[in-house]
C-alpha cells in the first residue's frame, strides 16, 4: 500500500473565541483575523514540510484547495503543485484536486496541469473534484450546475489532452472558438485521474465506468464499502477490472517517538473534523448541488456528524490514528485489510501541530511505517 | 369561489394552473415561494376577473425545465402560455420573481398584455441597499423576515403553521432549486432590464411593503422612474408578501386599478 502526505495549510493563527462568535469559520469570519506575517512563515513551513515528506520517503504528496476559510489557505492547487514539481524529486504529486464546476476556463486549467506535469518530470496525479458548497459561494458559481460544470469541464480538459488542435467547444456551460493548447502533459496520453467522494453515489459510479482511482474521505469503514461497491457497479458496466490500485482512503495520522505525544499530536485534527465544518448547511450543501439520490444516501449512511465525536471516538473509528510507528503501522495494515485500498492518503498536520512533532512524524512515517507498508 | 385545475402543455411542458374566476383574464405569476393557488385576495379579485394562476415550470407539480437559464427564458415561456391558453391580452399581475417575469414580458412585448401590476419585485439593481441573497438562508429564518408581522398575517396559521409534509418538503426543495436556476448569477436582476423598461407604456401598478426585508422599497421609486406609466402604492406595516399580509386592502387596489378597464 502506498502512503500519501497530506497538509491542508491551516491558518489556524487567531484566538478560539473570535471564531466562536460566527455561526462559521467559513465565508462569514472575516479577514482582518488572516494574519499576513504568520501566513508568509507558515507558506514556507509548510512546503518545507513538503519537501522533507518527498526525501522521507512518502509515495505521494498531496495538496488541495479551499477558500475563505482558515482551515485550508492553499488557494491554488496548481500554483503549489509548480512550487513542489520544482522543489521535489521523487515523490508523486496528487492534486486532490482541482475545483471543475467552479472554473470558468478548463482550457487554461488543461494547461496549468500540463506545465506542472512538465517541470515534475510526469509525476502529477490530476485529481479533479466537485468541491463543498462553500466554493461555490466563492465563486458564485450557480449550485444548479455543478454536476454538469463537473462533468462538463472533465470532458473538455480531456479532449485538449487527447485530441490535436485547434478544435471548437460549444458546450452548454462551456464555448471556445480556438482550442490549440501549446502546453500538454508529459505523461501520455495524460496523468492520472483521482476523484475523491464522500456521499454522491453518481460520483463513484462515474468514476468506476472510466476507472479513475477514487477515494473516499473520512466516512466509516461501512460507507466507504458501499461507495466502492458503486465504483464496482461503474467499473462493471464498462467491463472494467478493480483492482487495489483503484481505491484509496484518507485518514488523519500521527506517529511520534511515544504513544502519549503521538496521541497528543493527534488532537489537532479534532479542529478540522468540528470547528471548521461548523456552519449553516446552505452554506456547506447549497441548493441544488447534491442529487436526491445523494442526499438519500448520505443521510442514510452518515447518521452522526464527525463533528458530534470525542476524540477518543475518532481514534476508535479510524479517522485519526494517533500512535508510535509500529502502532500506527498496525493500524494502517488494519485499514488496508478492512477496505482492500491500494492508497493511503494521510491528512498528516493540522490546526496548531507545530513544525517538530510535523516533522519527527515525517521522519518516523519514512523511517518505519512506509517500509512496513510496502508490502501490505 | 369555484376553481378549476388544468395542466396545460407548452413548448412540451406540462403547466399546472389554478383558474376561477369571470370576467377578463388575469395571469397572476407567483414568488420564488412557488404557487399557493387561490388565497383570501385572488377570490376577492376573481368576483371580477377571471384568474390565471400557473405554476411556474421547474416548481410545484408543473413539469421540469432544466434548459431554463434565466429569467427571460421564463418569460419567453408565459409569452407562449398567453396564446396557448388563449387568454388573448390579459392583465399581468406578478410577485417576486413573478413580478420581475411580468416586467421581461411587458418589455418584450407590451401589446401582449393589457395592465401590468408589480408586487415588491426583483429584476433591477437597487441603487440603495441590496436584495437579501435568499439562497444564503435557510427556509425557516426567510419564513421570518418573508413578512412584517406573521401574527398580524390573517392566514398565517393555516399556510405555516404545521409541519410539512415529506411531499410538500419536496416540492419546496424544487421550487428552491428552479429559483436558483433562474436567479442565481447576476443575483435576482437583469442588468440591462432598465434599458428596455421605457418602452412598457401599459398603465402599471407597483406595489410595495414599507418593511420588505428581501427588496429594499426604495426599489419601488426606480421601477416607478423607469416605468413611463407607473403608479406606487407603499403599503405600512407590510413586507415582501402584500397579498398575504394586507389580502383585502391588496384586493382593494388591484380591483381599483383594473376595474375601469373592465371591457
Amino acid at each position: 500500500m502506498k502512503l500519501y502526505y497530506f497538509s491542508e495549510m491551516p491558518h489556524h493563527e487567531y484566538p478560539d473565541a473570535e471564531g466562536d462568535k460566527y455561526p462559521s469559520l467559513r465565508l462569514g469570519f472575516p479577514n482582518r483575523f488572516f494574519d499576513r506575517t504568520k501566513a508568509a512563515t507558515n507558506y514556507t513551513r509548510y512546503l518545507d514540510e513538503y519537501e522533507f515528506a518527498d526525501q522521507a520517503g512518502y509515495h505521494g504528496l498531496m495538496i488541495n484547495e479551499h477558500h475563505s476559510t482558515p482551515s485550508c489557505v492553499n488557494i491554488g492547487v496548481n500554483m503549489t503543485a509548480a512550487i513542489l514539481a520544482r522543489t521535489t524529486r521523487r515523490a508523486k504529486l496528487l492534486l486532490l484536486g482541482n475545483i471543475l464546476p467552479i472554473e470558468d476556463n478548463p482550457v487554461r486549467m488543461a494547461e496549468q496541469i500540463a506545465m506542472a506535469d512538465l517541470i515534475s518530470g510526469g509525476r502529477v496525479l490530476s485529481g479533479f473534484v466537485r468541491g463543498v458548497g462553500v466554493e461555490q459561494w466563492w465563486a458564485n458559481a450557480n449550485p444548479v450546475h455543478n454536476r454538469e460544470r463537473f462533468e462538463e469541464c472533465h470532458d473538455l480538459i480531456l479532449k485538449c489532452w487527447t485530441e490535436p488542435g485547434p478544435f471548437r467547444w460549444e458546450g452548454r456551460h462551456y464555448h471556445f472558438r480556438h482550442v490549440n493548447p501549446w502546453c500538454l502533459p508529459l505523461q501520455q496520453p495524460y496523468p492520472p485521474i483521482w476523484i475523491p467522494g464522500t456521499a454522491s453515489p453518481e460520483t463513484a459510479i462515474w468514476a468506476g465506468r472510466r476507472g479513475y482511482t477514487y477515494v473516499p474521505f473520512l466516512v466509516p469503514f461501512d460507507v466507504a464499502r458501499q461507495l466502492f461497491d458503486f465504483y464496482r457497479q461503474g467499473a462493471a458496466e464498462a467491463g472494467r477490472t478493480v483492482t487495489a490500485d483503484n481505491l484509496g482512503f484518507l485518514i488523519c495520522a500521527v506517529t511520534a517517538d511515544t504513544k502519549a505525544k503521538a496521541l497528543e499530536a493527534g488532537r489537532h485534527f479534532v479542529w478540522r473534523m468540528g470547528p471548521t465544518l461548523r456552519g449553516p448547511v446552505d452554506w456547506f450543501q447549497p441548493v441544488g448541488m447534491r442529487s436526491r439520490a445523494g442526499t438519500q444516501f448520505a443521510l442514510r449512511s452518515r447518521p452522526r456528524s464527525l463533528a458530534a465525536m470525542s476524540y477518543e471516538e475518532l481514534v476508535d473509528e479510524h479517522f485519526i490514528i494517533a500512535g508510535t510507528p509500529d502502532e500506527v503501522a498496525d493500524r494502517f495494515a488494519h485499514v488496508q485489510r478492512e477496505l482492500g485500498i491500494g492508497h493511503l492518503l494521510l491528512e498528516a498536520q493540522e490546526s496548531r501541530m507545530d513544525h517538530p512533532t510535523t516533522m519527527r512524524s515525517i521522519e518516523l512515517m519514512g523511517a518505519k511505517v512506509i517500509p512496513a507498508l510496502a508490502t501490505v | 369561489m369555484h376553481t378549476t385545475e388544468r395542466t396545460i402543455r407548452v413548448g412540451g411542458i406540462d403547466v399546472h394552473t389554478w383558474i376561477g374566476g369571470r370576467g377578463d383574464p388575469l395571469l397572476v405569476l407567483h414568488g420564488a415561494g412557488g404557487n399557493r393557488g387561490f388565497t383570501r385576495w385572488t377570490h376577492e379579485v376573481a368576483e371580477h376577473f377571471t384568474v390565471w394562476a400557473p405554476t411556474h415550470p421547474g416548481f410545484g407539480a408543473s413539469g421540469d425545465a432544466d434548459w431554463m437559464e434565466g429569467i427571460d427564458d421564463l418569460a419567453r415561456f408565459y409569452l407562449w402560455f398567453i396564446d396557448a391558453a388563449k387568454l388573448g391580452r390579459p392583465h399581468l399581475l406578478g410577485q417576486s420573481i413573478g413580478g420581475w417575469t411580468a416586467a421581461e414580458m411587458a418589455a418584450m412585448s407590451p401589446g401582449s398584455i393589457d395592465r401590468l401590476v408589480l408586487v415588491d419585485p426583483v429584476g433591477l439593481k437597487p441603487e440603495t441597499g441590496e436584495i437579501l441573497d435568499v439562497f444564503y438562508h435557510s427556509p425557516a429564518e426567510l419564513r421570518d423576515v418573508m413578512v412584517h408581522d406573521p401574527k398580524a398575517v390573517p392566514d398565517w396559521d393555516e399556510l405555516f403553521g404545521r409541519t410539512p409534509t415529506p411531499a410538500e418538503l419536496e416540492i419546496a426543495t424544487r421550487n428552491r432549486e428552479m429559483a436558483a436556476r433562474l436567479t442565481w448569477k447576476p443575483y435576482m436582476h437583469n442588468p440591462r432590464l432598465a434599458q428596455f423598461l421605457p418602452r412598457v407604456a401599459n398603465r402599471t401598478l407597483i406595489v410595495w411593503g414599507r418593511e420588505d426585508r428581501i427588496v429594499p422599497v426604495e426599489c419601488g421609486e426606480q421601477w416607478r422612474r423607469l416605468l413611463p406609466n407607473a403608479t406606487l402604492t407603499v403599503l405600512d406595516r407590510c413586507g415582501h408578501l402584500p397579498p398575504l399580509e394586507q389580502p383585502e386592502r391588496f384586493a382593494r387596489l388591484v380591483l381599483d386599478f383594473l376595474g375601469d378597464a373592465r371591457r
